[in-house]
């Protein structure tokens, strides 16, 4: 028997599988979508009242979201490393299986990025990954990595269903008969010619070799996102292997278990025997072995080492009401009973090895979610929280309901795909067997509806809307007939040549002073019994008013030397009146600066008038030296003025600004004649800053690392080169196939 | 011996009520610019235009109070806001007088005036020359939690979304407890802003890591990335009055809140841009906190303002968790000599809520 009718021989196997649909099939189908259309509610519900829905706060910031993507990105292994590798290495009985690992990896890898987004809060910002997107961010990485990797699998997928296409547009289905032309479509031509079989088997090698890094690079860059953190737990050099490991590990139990389950539903006892899942229980233990070896290892370290946070990590997987029975399961009956299992002949048959399968699977899944939250429970510092959900997580049934959801639909889709495309390749089938079971029901109509229905499900939508609650501040004011008493306290003020007035009013209730806002207060000058108004301001929101003294005021020589001011508060609604004074003499301070040898000095010269109104040296006054700072003075020194002057060894030791320039503020506060006067100078004298160091291109910065962008840059060509390469192939294949 | 002759000129604020939410809305952005007259004539020029382009460490900043001679400038207050988009070369040559935070009356050109919060991109760079820094003395923290009672009134945070965590450490047992509160520490080398995949986080020259929550796409990395808790999340649509809601974003201020991201802490760069100092400063009854800019080697709590550097070699200093390489901004002085006890700390707080601070300082009596 020739290829050719090996290749008819196997279609006419598999066709009745595309052509018909068991009401079992329909019935599946259903309840599927029930799962995916709960989801959908679940999503509603997320989206109308945000996350707070979730079992996640504060602490535990990813759940179970994040364990299906890990969980679904590492069955995606199945297809990248198995049939990458069993096609490399031409592992003859590899044929029957690589199309549901291929598939496997397609579908995963579709439906785990979903769980990403789940996970973000701000679905509507998503465009902002490609706004303003940083390569330095591992999610990122990831993003890069999967979408490269989804068009990378896509690819093979199809690579490999070239040949069954054209099969299929030769011998074409009898229902659903809108297939066809896209069998035709996507069979490019293909004749099986001598230079078309050469190219396909050229660009199907390159692409497995391309894809194998590719697959061991995405789940490194997965454990990255965790390794690349501070956490207990997670920051380990060894998990990006370790994710690997663990990766390969679930996708051939995926594996498995799907062959398991298609031997069964499509009856390809023929195909799929126990061979294979022999061959592939043999991989599944060595790489369940691997995953063991390495979780000890990492286990061991951080124990060996223990560091404090590594073992409230570990204290909390080993306490038995915590995480200890779901350690023991993911870590010991997750590695040994698949071993025990496949290495005990007696053990080993089809439906064992796929429950050892369905084990390790499982508890695959279950040691990602003890990566996950254990860890996030376990910060550097306590969770101080009395609410118990921001200490422990659970998930809630939004969360689950998400989960079910996604997995209904990787099912969903798988079936949908086998009705579609022949989940066993039927062109070189390496085996020959005969097939006398050829099942000819047509059920055209029942495989239309199922396909139908499929289309509506999205289309139902919730109605649970929250309004939110705004919260009304109420500005109803009990009104007060008794009067409130008010404090009025007013300060002079000279600085460099402005002086001016200021007030403070405050009312006093119950014994505490607050600030009065919006208060007219009016100034005055007394001088000899008769008051002279300079004007009047309204206080700010702190209490305050200024008012300037004008020049001529000051020129008036006031009463023998001594000014005194006046403020008055009127009085208000229920505020009542009050008023301030203020006597002060007018002072008049110079600042400039000297240098003597290597003494750098500030001089302060002060006068005063006398009564003549003549400006005389002052006598024994305090002053005080500050170098104004952002928020506040910072003291420097003092002095005492004496035969009208004073002088302070600059403090060079002030940093001053770029050039070094620094002020220097002489000040006499509070001063019973003086009141507050205050007067600075700037010097270049300074400690100058030092320059500011620019770095860019860092870790935190908008621009990467220029070696991380070559990288990228490399890495990224190289796969896409070979991709295009790959699509150019296939266009050629079907140039020739016009000749 | 050079003679230099100078006059400040000072930034005015305006708190305009029709616009503003209230004053924490409305920071001022504008550098100061100092003119020097110097008695060498040519040399004047070439000075004024290198301090120019560089702002002083000068007080820069005032928050308004305007006295009757400024009272033209708040009807004029259009042109006063026009002159904003061009800060550094608004002047006028007109003077007007404005009142600084303490009180006192200072002229100032009427060009430097402003009302507007930062803008994104203003508040990407930070302020220029500074860098600042808190320490926080823990010897005279009794757990009183007013600082966080005023970050959460300035923010407008709901209860529960503390910025400020309060922790009773001790570090093994034969040790004293001690309280610990914990800003965000602003890190010099920020796990939090490596990780984020859309630079909604970022590190500021003057040294502040804030969050822009108009661009962050709530993936919640960075929280995942703090090894401080620092980081929280805005679980559910926040509640806050319609008037907040309305007002304009600025990363700096950090409202109006945003369902769906991430915020934290942000060393209040509002504040800064007035010359104020942050609420959890203000609020403190006991001057636990100080905040500054290291570059002007000087720090305040508001009663008090100390040098920077002595403070941190005369009490020993040091940084939360040095050995993790973040580099915070924000340095601790030991519990030595404590004002309180510790058991002072426990006042007013439920007993579930002592037992759990019992539990974490391992405290058995």
């Amino acid at each position: 028997m020739n290829e050719e009718e090996k290749s008819i021989q196997n279609l006419t196997a598999y066709k009745p599988h595309l052509e018909t649909i068991s009401k079992k099939g329909i019935a599946l189908i259903g309840v599927l979508l029930l799962f995916i259309l709960f989801g959908v509610v679940c999503l509603y519900t997320q989206v109308a009242k945000g996350h707070v829905v979730t079992g996640m706060r504060d602490n535990v910031v990813w759940g179970l979201y994040i364990v299906n993507f890990i969980f679904f990105i590492g069955i995606s292994y199945a297809g990248a490393l198995i049939s990458g590798i069993l096609h490399l290495l031409r592992v003859p009985w590899r044929t029957p299986i690589i199309r549901m690992a291929e598939m496997i990896t397609v579908i995963s890898t579709m439906i785990g990025p979903s769980y990403i987004l789940l996970c973000i809060g701000r679905l509507d910002r998503l465009p902002n990954i490609a706004l303003f997107g940083r390569i330095q961010s591992p999610i990122i990485w990831d993003v890069i990595a999967i979408t490269t990797y989804l068009s990378g699998s896509i690819i093979f997928l199809y690579l490999a269903m070239i040949r069954d296409m054209a099969l299929l547009r030769d011998n074409p289905v009898k229902t659903a008969k809108w297939r066809n032309p896209i069998y035709k479509f996507l069979s490019v031509r293909y004749n099986d010619t001598t230079k078309q079989k050469e190219l396909l088997n050229v660009s199907t090698d390159l692409l497995s070799i391309v894809i194998i890094p590719l697959a061991i690079l995405v789940h490194s860059v997965l454990a990255w996102i965790f390794g690349m953190t501070l956490r207990p737990g997670w920051h380990s050099t060894i998990f990006a292997p370790y994710f690997v490991v663990a990766a390969v590990y679930s996708g051939t139990g995926v594996l498995i278990m799907v062959m398991w389950i298609f031997r069964k539903v499509y009856h390809l006892e023929a195909q799929i025997t126990k061979i294979h899942f022999n061959y592939l229980g043999i991989i599944m233990i060595i790489l369940g072995a691997l995953y063991g070896y390495f979780t000890f290892s990492e286990y061991l370290t951080s124990w060996y080492g223990s560091i404090k946070w590594d073992m409230e990590v570990l204290f909390r997987l080993f306490s038995p009401g915590e995480y200890l029975i779901e350690f023991i399961f993911a870590v010991f009956i997750g590695v040994l009973v698949p071993i025990i299992i496949v290495t005990v002949p007696k053990f080993r048959n089809i439906n064992s090895i796929a429950f050892a399968a369905t084990i390790a699977v499982f508890a695959l899944w279950v040691k990602r979610y003890l990566i996950i939250i254990p860890t996030l429970e376990s910060p550097l510092l306590p969770i101080h929280d009395l609410r118990p959900e921001y200490v422990h997580y659970s998930a809630t049934w939004v969360e689950w309901g998400l989960t079910f959801a996604g997995i209904a639909m990787f099912i969903l889709l798988f079936y949908l795909f086998s009705k579609f495309v022949p989940i066993i390749p039927v062109v070189r089938t390496g085996e020959e067997k005969d097939y006398s079971r050829l099942r000819k029901v047509v059920f055209e109509k029942q495989m239309k509806k199922a396909i139908k229905e499929n289309k509506k499900g999205d289309t139902i939508t919730t109605g649970i809307v929250i309004l939110l609650m705004l919260v009304a501040s109420s500005g109803a004011m009990a009104q007060d007939d008794t009067q409130v008493q008010t404090v009025l306290k007013l300060e002079y003020f000279h600085v460099d040549s402005l002086q001016s007035l200021t007030g403070t009013l405050l009312s006093r209730q119950e014994g505490r002073y607050q600030p009065l806002e919006g208060m007219e207060i009016n100034f005055k000058l007394m001088q000899g019994g008769t008051e002279k108004s300079i004007g009047s301001a309204l206080t700010n929101e702190k209490g305050k008013v200024a008012m300037a003294i004008p020049e001529e005021v000051l020129a008036t020589g006031g009463d023998k030397g001594l000014y005194t001011f006046s403020a008055s508060f009127m009085g208000k609604d229920k505020y009542g009146k009050s008023s301030g004074a203020t006597t002060m003499k007018p002072l008049k301070m110079e600042m400039s600066f000297f240098q003597k040898e290597q003494e750098k000095m500030a001089d302060l010269k002060a006068f005063e008038q006398d009564k003549d109104g003549k400006w005389v040296p002052v006598e024994g006054l305090e002053v005080q030296f500050y170098v104004p700072r952002t928020f506040s003075l910072l003291k420097v020194g003092k002095g005492k003025i004496s035969g009208g002057a004073a002088s302070l060894e600059f403090p060079t030791h002030i940093p001053g600004n770029a050039l070094g320039y620094l002020t220097l503020m002489a000040k006499v506060e509070d001063n019973e004649v003086y009141g507050n006067v205050e007067v600075s100078g700037t010097i270049n004298w300074g400690k100058p800053l030092p320059p500011v160091k620019v770095i860019k291109r860092g870790l935190g910065d908008t621009d990467a690392p220029l070696w991380m962008v070559y990288t990228l840059i490399v890495l990224l060509s190289l796969v896409w080169f070979h991709y295009m390469y790959v699509i150019y192939t296939v266009f050629r294949i079907r140039h020739l196939g016009k000749q | 011996m050079i003679y230099l002759n100078i006059k400040q000129r000072l930034i005015p604020f305006f708190s305009n009520k029709d616009s503003c939410f209230n004053s924490h809305y409305c920071p001022v952005i504008l550098p100061v610019v100092n003119v020097y007259t110097i008695s060498f004539g040519d040399l004047k020029s070439r000075i004024t235009t290198l301090m120019k382009s560089r702002s002083s460490n000068r007080r820069n900043f005032l928050k308004l109070g305007i006295a009757a001679g400024a009272t033209a400038l708040i009807a004029s207050g259009g042109n006063v806001l026009s002159a904003i988009s061009n800060p550094g070369n608004g002047e006028t040559g007109e003077k007007i007088k404005v009142l600084t935070p303490e009180g006192k009356l200072v002229e100032v050109d009427k060009g430097h005036a402003c009302c507007q919060p930062a803008t994104n991109v203003e508040a990407r760079q930070g302020l220029p020359d500074k860098k600042m820094v808190m320490v926080i003395d823990l010897a005279k923290c009794r757990n009183a939690k007013k600082c966080l009672e005023g970050c959460q009134k300035m923010h407008f945070l709901p209860p529960h979304m503390d910025w400020i965590k309060f922790y009773l450490l001790r570090d093994s047992p034969e040790m004293a407890p001690y309280w610990f509160p914990k800003p965000c520490l602003h890190c010099n080398n920020p796990p939090c802003v490596k990780v984020c995949p859309v630079g909604a986080t970022f590190k500021r020259n003057d040294g502040i890591v804030l969050i822009d929550n108009e661009r962050c796409i709530g993936c919640k990395f960075c929280m995942a990335a703090c090894p401080y808790s620092s980081r929280v999340f805005n679980w559910e649509e926040p509640m806050i009055q319609k008037k907040l809601k309305a007002s304009v974003y600025s990363p700096e201020t950090g409202s109006p809140p945003r369902i769906g991201t991430v915020s934290k802490c942000d060393f209040c760069p509002d504040m800064v841009r007035k010359g104020e100092l942050p609420s959890c400063v203000t609020s403190c009854p006991n001057g636990v906190y100080y905040y500054g800019d290291r570059n002007e080697d000087a720090v305040t709590n508001g009663t008090e303002t100390v040098r920077f550097s002595e403070l941190l070699e005369s009490r020993a200093a040091y940084r939360f968790m040095e050995e993790l390489g973040t580099e915070p901004s924000v340095y601790y002085l030991p519990a030595v000599d404590r004002a309180f006890e510790y058991q002072v700390g426990f006042e007013g707080l439920s007993d579930e809520e002592i037992a759990l601070y019992k539990k974490e300082a391992r405290i058995t009596e």
